[in-house]
């Protein structure tokens, strides 16, 4: 079996850009990962897309004016993780030796879309009776607040502590520093959750990778994949405990398995902070701490950059933002750059291990759809 | 009012009632509740022009969490408190259920 390395990465600003086209981001980060790699597009045989919000075909979409030879183009949705997804897929064709070369990349364009919450299908039992993803998170913050008496200062550290990292990040055009008073004053979206505690509604942007089973030509040290997981969620009516994320949790297990590594041996994460709650959730599921401790773990210092495990030292959605196809390929991006000494103020020191980590969705009785996690290290 | 959850052989009850099951399998309904607990709540603020609005997740007997409307004068009730099931009618006119303390 051969072994498939990120040869380049490339990614656009995230921000509000009302003016450009999610095609015109995406061949903007692919161009990018190409030079990063040393590449020429007439060396990828293949291209697999990650979008979720955009019109159908969105890898040739984005792809024609490239001119590109009419090679496979994949097109993969599977909600936020369809960008983590697609890289899966890739690296499997790759493997098996289907392809020598690919690019995989991420996009969506949410100013196209109007603001608030991100529409969820009106045919679900829960969504027509007023179900949004903040809320869905919101009940599970209340709930972990009632188990293990979490405190609203604590969600809003998580924002606070992205929201630095996201400062020191220069494609993270969006990101704002915020006092913990100012995340608990900000306008209420759904209790106990403000709206500094929500990735911003309304951000685009994309992210590209080239990978290559042949020797590489690339800018920057190649990064090896130890290990890429995709999970579904589990279909539940009974009551279950909503402060656990079972997805993360098994996906992690995975994957850690796959790796030959456990959370103790990681530098970096980059995970799915949608939701200042989500994050505190995911160090549990994760193994960064016990079950309970998350508040314990956030404020010890360790995940905030100087500390011992940084998480989301790009700023995470919170701070970065959240275009659904990009996030797990933005992810990926982010933590080649930190492994590769290549991150500037928001660098990482001695990076050796990353993961990354993206959840997708929510459905009636599937509150977590799909999960995504990978292991990368130099 | 109570809420009807569906029982197909060798599943797990479910409600909403299932919607279709293949070969004929024999459907059981079974009556939930008719008082929950609930499991956790938000209270929406869809923004200023539109109301704020309450979510509920209620556990019933017999091993059942419903998630509906939450209804409330001023608070909404805690974690544990036990609800009934109520009629209310959804935004868009459709007759629905609600939770209420």
């Amino acid at each position: 079996m051969k072994q498939p390395l990120i040869t380049g990465v490339g990614i656009t600003d995230f921000g509000r850009f009302p003016e450009l086209t999610e095609e015109a981001m995406a061949q903007s980060a692919i161009l990018a990962a190409l030079a990063d790699a040393g590449t020429q597009l007439s060396e990828v045989q293949a291209f697999y897309c990650g979008n979720a919000l955009g019109a159908s075909l969105p890898g040739q979409r984005a792809l024609r004016e490239l001119h590109v030879n009419g090679g496979a183009v994949y097109n993969v949705d599977n909600a936020c993780s369809s960008g983590a997804t697609a890289l899966n897929l890739a690296l499997q064709a790759l493997k098996v030796g289907q392809y020598d070369t690919v690019v995989v990349f991420g996009m969506d364009h949410l100013s196209s879309l109007g603001g608030g919450p991100l529409q969820l299908s009106q045919k679900d039992w829960n969504n027509r009776r007023g179900m949004i993803m903040p809320a869905l998170y919101a009940m599970r913050a209340k709930r972990y607040m009632h188990d293990h008496g979490l405190k609203l200062e604590t969600l809003a550290d998580i924002s606070v502590k992205n929201r630095k990292h996201g400062a020191l990040n220069p494609i993270a055009k969006f990101a704002k520093q915020a006092t913990r008073e100012e995340v608990l004053a900000s306008r209420p979206v759904a209790d106990p959750l403000t709206l500094l505690q929500c990735c911003p509604a309304v951000v685009d942007g994309a992210a590209a990778v080239v990978l290559s089973t042949r020797a590489s030509k690339g800018v920057a040290k190649p990064v090896q994949v130890l290990a890429s997981v995709v999970q579904s969620g589990l279909f539940e009516t009974a009551p279950v405990d909503m402060t656990e994320a079972e997805i993360t949790a098994r996906t992690a297990r995975l994957a850690y398995e796959q790796a030959g590594i456990g959370p103790q041996d990681l530098s970096l994460l980059e995970v799915h902070d949608a939701f200042t709650i989500s994050e505190l959730l995911y160090y549990e599921a994760l193994g960064l701490c016990a079950r309970g401790d998350a508040a314990g773990f956030l404020q010890s210092g360790a995940p905030a950059l100087g500390g011992r495990v940084p998480v989301n030292p790009s700023g995470g959605l919170i701070a970065k933002g959240h275009p659904p196809g990009a996030t797990g390929v933005a992810q990926i991006v982010e933590v080649c750059e930190q492994l590769q000494g290549r991150a500037g103020a928001r660098q990482v020191q001695g990076a050796r291990i990353g993961l990354t980590q993206v959840t997708g969705g929510g459905i009636w009785g599937v509150d977590h759809a799909a999960c995504s996690i990978n292991i990368l290290s130099l | 009012m109570v809420l009807i959850a569906a029982h197909v052989a060798g599943q797990p009850l479910q409600f909403p009632p299932i919607e279709f099951v293949h070969n004929d399998q024999p459907v059981e309904d079974i009556a939930l509740g008719p008082i929950g607990s609930l499991y956790s709540f938000t209270v929406v603020h869809p923004g200023k022009d539109k109301p704020p609005y309450g979510l509920a997740m209620v556990d019933f007997e017999p091993g059942v969490r419903a998630f509906g409307r939450l209804l409330f004068d001023i608070e909404p009730p805690a974690i544990g408190s036990r609800l009934r099931v109520v009629p209310f009618t959804l935004p868009d006119g459709m007759p629905d259920y609600a939770f209420q303390e």
